[in-house]
């Protein structure tokens, strides 16, 4: 059940997250060391604002800053899935 | 239609638009048709923060020991932030709740603009530290014209907003004669009006601020200006708010989930729409070239600040559905990411001080003599 989920980053790199930890997406990322944009890290300005390609994201914190049917605030989810994500 | 402040007629709340439908009559949350701005109030509510309970009485040394260049920096860019406090204070209120239908936006609106009546606030907090008389800054503001400039660009979409909604509000639509000039009004028109007056605004939040942000929290990477920067850490806080508020609303409009004329309207004045907002970063960049005009300081140059422009305007110009129009990609500036994430921003009662009383306490280690010399 715990097992690692993939997270494939714009179209090149695949990290691996462990949904059992209280990480957030753009955490995971950054440990990956991915380039990432970000202001207030808790989901409510969209900095950190990409889309959503395929996978489903489980929302941590209530995101209230706009989001476009394929877009998601990695600042404030964890992957449920794999994904495949355009950051 | 002449404003009422307690509309009787019976109106489906669900059923309204954001703007142009019934006003407001029962400030009612129980039912709401975009509930995004009841969790906006209560953001911002649960920011709210004083000025008073910063401690700015250290800057006082730092800004004595600062150079003219440096001085110059630091003064401008807290009085164009003034003007736009000034402006934002009172407009988002003016100009949009005579034409809001929906409860839970008229409240957000009262509470967006009360938030940047706390920014005005501070200004005035950190200036008194700092000068013994700051009428002088303040002064300035309406004379400077790299300032006025700014502020007509800024002023002329509400202004005229409010203009015409006034027309319509006491002669309703058709011709209307006003002091010998002659006016066409039409709710259509309005509502274009209300379209760029929301996108100038938005561009207002999203960029206007960042090339004062990113000086202040220059100086703070420098471990100067400190209680300044603290503030300064508030208030964009409260700006990004803010930003949301505004892509929602565009947003809503444009994709069809609002008042289906404001879709048409947003198609049309797509051009437009995207034209405020490059001319608001060519108005920036040319701020940065202002500020650095007698020199500039350490950590910061006008090429990188433009450079930093552009990162954040690419941002902000995607969430609303605008396509990048600049090459900077990177943050130019990562270091302003920390003082932008919003748990980092906190004014623990433990740490805040009673600035007054440390005021006089610096008061009687400094003379006035001290920062005479320095020429505003
Ligand atoms: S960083 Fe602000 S919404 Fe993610
Ligand atoms: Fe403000
Ligand atoms: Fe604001």
């Amino acid at each position: 059940m715990n097992s690692k989920l993939k997270v494939k980053v714009n179209k090149s790199q695949v990290i691996e997250v462990d949904p059992g930890q209280p990480q957030t997406l753009l955490e995971a990322l950054e440990q990956a060391g991915v380039e990432t944009r970000y202001h207030c890290r808790s989901g409510f300005c969209g900095a950190c604002r990409t889309t959503l390609i395929s996978g489903e994201v489980e929302y941590i914190n209530d995101p209230l800053a706009y989001m476009r049917p394929q877009e998601i605030l990695p600042c404030a989810c964890k992957a449920k899935t794999d994904l495949e994500i355009e950051h | 239609m002449r404003y009422s402040t307690f509309n009787q007629t019976n109106v489906n709340p669900l059923g309204e638009p954001m703007f142009f439908g019934n006003p407001v009559n029962v400030a009612r949350y129980d039912q709401q048709r975009h509930s995004i701005f009841e969790k906006l109030i209560e953001k911002q509510l649960s920011f709210f923060w004083r000025p008073e309970e910063v401690d700015v009485s250290r800057d006082r040394v730092d800004f004595q020991a600062m150079t003219d260049s440096e001085k110059h920096i630091f003064i401008s860019n807290l009085k164009y932030q003034t003007l736009l406090d000034s402006v934002q204070g009172r407009s988002p209120n003016i100009a949009l709740l005579p034409i809001v239908s929906l409860p839970e936006l008229e409240t957000w609106i009262e509470t967006w603009s009360f938030s940047e009546t706390i920014h005005s606030r501070s200004y005035t907090h950190i200036l008194r530290n700092l000068f013994s008389d700051p009428a002088k800054v303040f002064d300035d503001i309406v004379m400077n014209d790299q300032i006025r400039k700014r502020a007509t660009d800024i002023s002329k979409y509400y202004d005229d907003l409010i203009f015409y909604t006034q027309l319509w509000q006491t002669h309703g639509e058709g011709t209307v004669e006003v002091e010998g000039e002659t006016y066409q009004v039409s709710v259509r028109d309005l509502k274009k009006k209300l379209f760029l007056c929301v996108n100038s605004v938005n561009a207002l939040e999203a960029i206007r601020f960042y090339v004062s942000f990113a000086c202040t929290f220059a100086f703070a990477e420098r471990e100067i200006m400190e209680g300044n920067s603290k503030i300064i850490r508030l208030i964009a806080r409260d700006e990004n708010l803010h930003l949301t508020s505004t892509q929602h609303i565009i947003n809503l409009w444009q994709y069809g989930d609002d008042d289906p004329e404001m879709k048409e309207i947003a198609e049309e004045c797509r051009e437009e729409a995207l034209e405020i907002f490059t001319s608001a970063v060519e108005q920036e960049k040319g701020w940065a070239e202002y500020l650095f005009e007698n020199g500039s300081m350490i950590g910061l140059n006008k090429d990188i600040l433009c450079q930093y422009v552009e990162y954040i305007a690419n941002l902000r110009m995607a969430a609303i559905g605008f396509e990048p129009q600049y090459d900077q990609t990177s943050n130019p500036l990562p270091w302003m990411n920390k003082y932008l994430v919003s748990d980092n921003v906190q004014v623990a009662p433990q740490e805040a001080e009673i600035s007054s009383y440390l005021v006089g306490q610096i008061d009687s280690e400094v003379s006035a003599g001290d920062f005479g010399d320095f020429d505003l």
